[in-house]
């Protein structure tokens, strides 16, 4: 049984919808990258995953459905690291990270996880007492990942986290997320533009296009399909 | 690999036009600059004038009320320009409307001009305070604003009731009615003062009411409407939003200031504290919003409703039940019709009748070369 | 000098309590970039009920915590009732529901008790020899327990903000609402939590301000605070705290100074000389002194 079932999502904004039925699954431990056009849907998938937006049809985690408001999705165990990183720019980068753990009652769990995201982002440790809104966009979207990840979430949904990041940094953004999902078994669904760096570290890849899925398959069938490649992952 | 087949996929495509049923298009269609729709303007002329001639017949007393409804009318269709089309909640209208009534009774009383010849006098005044309080607007915005125009709505009384010798300070002045009689042309006496304040009102509101339908829709109505809804890419399409704002706040608070000078005339007297503070400024608003914010005869609407209101409220308590419900209704009003009185029966009356300009896209090629049919369904 | 220390201790009583409906303002603002324009109106409301369990031979201190739990219930069922239904329209259905607020708040308040003014009992000590003397003026008890009380408030305000975990969550609301929402904070409940803290901070002010002002307490008695108030918050650029107190007692300090000593602007002008000054800083600093700037994208 996979941890994630979408089926026949609906959402959008106002009365128009952007999504037209989706279905998608993501099983425990896994990565699914989800790739797509500009407009394709891609971010409004993740936001009606993660109750910001109204949505219909069925989203379940562990066959239980999943609550509709942003709080019962953080609590089911899954977090959103969304577009363009949120930060709390007043706030020092260690209240950043309190915040991530809003719904946690456990200070000592919630002080080791502290201690032990600011030893995988070590530039976060530095600075954990500067305000957040001081730090570079790459340190920015670190401290958006480790501030998703103090609710200790099954899954991490990532909105385009290479978004405005320079190559090298996004390289070791992949990684660590990638060493996350391994030790940690936290399953990630991400959403990238970046294709072929997405697709080093996908189990499965879902492709969006106009608000349904177009293709879905492995990344080696999505590399050796001549007409998706040309078509969306253009080479 | 699955790709998923393109034909298969939405199921959710919005069904077109709905078989059968009744058609969801208004029942009439009137195009603008046609028979029909001149008869229908001819006809609310003709309504609005025998109105007017019935109203004149009433007793003195509620001629003076509906006097009093053009009056604030006039202030409301002031506040309208700037609140209403330009976007900028003023809550210093009282200010314009008091400075306009004492300019007219100061030179009335201190340099004895005919009433009618302060009106000028009034409005130019009341335009350069509105240019004062736009100023601000070319930093300040929002709720800061708003606090500028609260900031003069508390001091007017304050200066007023200070600045003793020309208004006679908190006591008041009052101005005599022989200096307020009815001009000679108009074959009135003096005694005749109320029906010629009511015909002159109705007079001074239509020409407004006019005013503000024309300017509105001229270049500059534009200007005001796009800093309204898009401050930035209203000066991204080389919209000065600033002078924008500022000619604006004049032309409103010169409007106002019509007002008020029309009403020093009505009234005879007047008070720093009695017609000229905060709440004055609130009752404006709450006509506003209740008549339609940015309508054409909302402030008419709304004149009459807060007019009214209190008159209603007060046979069965004195005093503060008044304001408990222009606060209740003022929140009522903001939830359940937003787009006020006028706004709602526009809304329903569009779906029987719709005057539509004559190059509408509605209308198809055939209705525009041929003569247009007055009824028309259509989906 | 005695005149002038007296002027200045007036200056500063009357400046804590423009601070103290001050920071309500702040609080309000920082959670819902909102001006609660019935802010001085609500903190008259739960002043006259503290009032009149007073005249029901509740003794003032129990009457005070009264009208503080009665102005956290209201700020906060106003928050949920009135002001979040209409927040997504826009600024100016909230500022429409605030000046309803205003107005029927004050009004209502006369309806229930009457439009006469009304003794309130002072929590301090204020009779005519309930003051120590420094340097040849007076200092009376109850002037000092309205700067405690602010003192008093700004500790638990700043304690609030900083150790507790309402605080923070407040704090991340305000700075961004969905990275807050996203993280699990239940935002809608800080927002009322918010407002419901300004009711009581008003309410507090209230109570302070009433044994102090010589009119008593009357249906306008608020209306100069508030307008005071907005200047001190706005001095302070809105969401500043510490802005809001500074802002408070200068404006306090400079209101009796001018009144005392520059004779034309006299008692009359008072709130007239507060507004200038809130055009001028406007006019120089549109974000406020301590203001933040912010940033707007189209």
């Amino acid at each position: 049984m996979s941890l994630l079932s979408i089926r026949d999502l609906h959402a959008g904004y106002g009365s128009a919808d952007v999504l037209h039925g989706i279905s998608m699954d993501v099983d425990a431990g896994q990565v699914v990258v989800v790739l797509g056009a500009n407009g394709a849907g891609k971010t409004t998938t993740m936001r009606a995953i993660a109750g910001l937006i109204g949505r219909r049809g069925t989203v379940e985690l562990d066959g239980k459905p999943l609550g509709k408001r942003p709080e019962q999705v953080v609590g089911a165990g899954i977090s959103l690291v969304p577009q363009g990183r949120g930060t709390l720019g007043q706030l020092t980068v260690m209240d950043n990270l309190r915040v991530g753990a809003a719904l946690r009652d456990d200070k000592d769990g919630v002080a080791s996880d502290i201690e032990r995201w600011t030893e995988v982002f070590p530039v976060l440790g530095r600075r954990s007492h500067q305000i957040a809104g001081s730090l570079s966009g790459g340190e920015q979207q670190m401290l958006a990942v480790a501030r998703a990840l103090m609710s200790r979430p099954r899954l991490l949904l990532c909105d385009e986290p290479s978004l405005g990041l320079a190559p090298i940094v996004v390289q070791e953004l992949f990684d660590t997320l990638s060493q996350i999902n391994k030790a940690d078994g936290t399953a990630l669904l991400i959403v990238e533009q970046n294709a072929e760096l997405a697709m080093d570290l996908a189990d499965t890849v879902y492709l969006l296009d106009v608000g349904t899925i177009a293709a879905t398959g492995t990344p080696a069938e999505f590399r050796s399909d001549d007409a998706v490649r040309s078509a969306y992952l253009g080479y | 690999m699955t790709t998923i087949d393109d034909t298969a996929a939405p199921s959710t495509a919005k069904p077109g036009a709905r078989p059968g049923g009744k058609p969801k298009g208004p029942r009439f269609l009137v195009v603008q600059g046609t028979l029909p729709y001149r008869g229908l303007q001819l006809g609310a002329v003709l309504l609005v004038a025998l109105l007017l001639l019935w109203a004149s017949g009433l007793p003195a007393f509620r001629m003076g009320q509906i006097t009093n409804v053009f009056i604030i009318a006039i202030a409301i269709a002031g506040l309208n320009l700037v609140t209403g089309y330009t976007g900028l909640l003023s809550i210093g209208h009282s200010a314009f409307f008091g400075l306009g009534a004492y300019t007219t009774g100061i030179l009335i009383v201190k340099y004895e001009f005919a009433p009618l010849s302060t009106i000028p006098v009034a409005i130019g005044l009341c335009f350069v305070l509105g240019l004062l309080v736009g100023l601000p607007s070319l930093r300040i915005h929002g709720l800061y604003l708003a606090l500028v125009t609260l900031a003069v709505a508390v001091s007017f009384p304050e200066i007023v009731r200070r600045a003793e010798e020309l208004t006679g300070g908190a006591a008041g002045m009052v101005v005599r009615s022989r200096f307020l009689a009815p001009p000679e042309w108009t074959g009135l006496v003096r005694a005749e003062r109320g029906i010629w304040m009511f015909w002159f009102s109705a007079a001074v509101l239509a020409v407004v009411m006019l005013l503000c339908r024309n300017l509105v829709r001229s270049r500059f109505g534009i200007a005001m409407r796009a800093t309204r809804d898009n401050e930035i890419a209203a000066a991204a399409n080389g919209i000065s939003v600033a002078r924008t704002k500022i000619v604006a706040f004049g032309i409103s608070g010169a409007i106002t200031g019509l007002a008020g000078s029309l009403f020093t005339m009505y009234m005879g007297a007047l008070s720093p504290d009695g017609s000229f503070t905060l709440l004055k400024s609130i009752e404006f608003i709450t006509g506003l919003v209740l008549g339609g914010v940015a309508t054409q005869i909302g402030p008419l609407v709304g004149a009459f409703a807060v007019v009214f209101l209190p008159y209603l409220t007060a046979s069965y308590t004195e005093g503060p039940l008044a304001g408990v419900v222009f606060g209740i209704v003022l929140i009522v009003i903001v939830f359940l019709m937003p787009e006020g009185i006028v706004g709602r029966v526009g809304i329903l009356a569009r779906k029987v009748v719709h005057i539509v300009p004559a190059d509408h896209p509605r209308l198809g090629r055939a209705d525009r070369e041929g003569p247009p049919e007055p009824a028309r369904a259509e989906q | 000098m005695e005149l002038f220390l007296e002027r200045l201790i007036t200056g500063l009583t009357n400046g804590s309590i423009y601070a103290l409906l001050a920071l309500a303002l702040v609080v309000v603002f920082r959670g819902t970039g909102t001006l609660n324009f019935a802010q001085g109106e609500l903190a008259l409301f739960t002043t006259f009920f503290a009032w009149w369990l007073t005249t029901e031979s509740i003794p003032v201190w129990i009457a005070i915590i009264a009208s503080l739990i009665a102005g956290f219930v209201l700020g906060a069922l106003i928050e949920r009732l009135l002001i979040r239904p209409v927040q997504r329209r826009n600024d100016m259905a909230v500022l429409i529901v605030a000046l309803g607020l205003f107005t029927g708040l004050n009004s209502l308040a006369g309806l229930i008790w009457g439009s006469e003014t009304k003794i309130m009992p002072s929590p301090f000590p204020n009779g005519i020899d309930d003051f120590v003397s420094v340097g040849g003026a007076r200092l009376y008890f109850d002037a000092l327990g309205v700067v405690g009380a602010l003192v008093a408030l700004m500790i638990v305000l700043t304690l609030l903000f900083r150790y507790t975990r309402v605080g923070l969550h407040m704090r991340a609301v305000a700075d961004n609402a969905e990275s807050a929402t996203l993280a699990g904070v239940r935002t809608s409940r800080i927002l009322a939590i918010g407002w419901g803290l300004s009711g009581a901070i008003g309410a507090l002010a209230g109570v302070l301000v009433t044994p102090l002002s010589p009119q008593q307490l009357g249906l306008t008695s608020m209306f100069h605070v508030f307008i005071a108030a907005s200047a001190a918050a706005l001095f302070g650029g809105l969401d500043s705290l510490t802005g809001a107190v500074v802002g408070g007692i200068t404006i306090g300090v400079l209101e009796a100074m001018l009144t005392g000593y520059v004779s034309f602007i006299g008692g009359s002008l008072q709130q007239t000389s507060a507004l200038f000054i809130i055009v001028a800083i406007l006019f120089l600093r549109p974000n406020g002194l301590f203001g933040t700037k912010r940033l707007v994208r189209v």
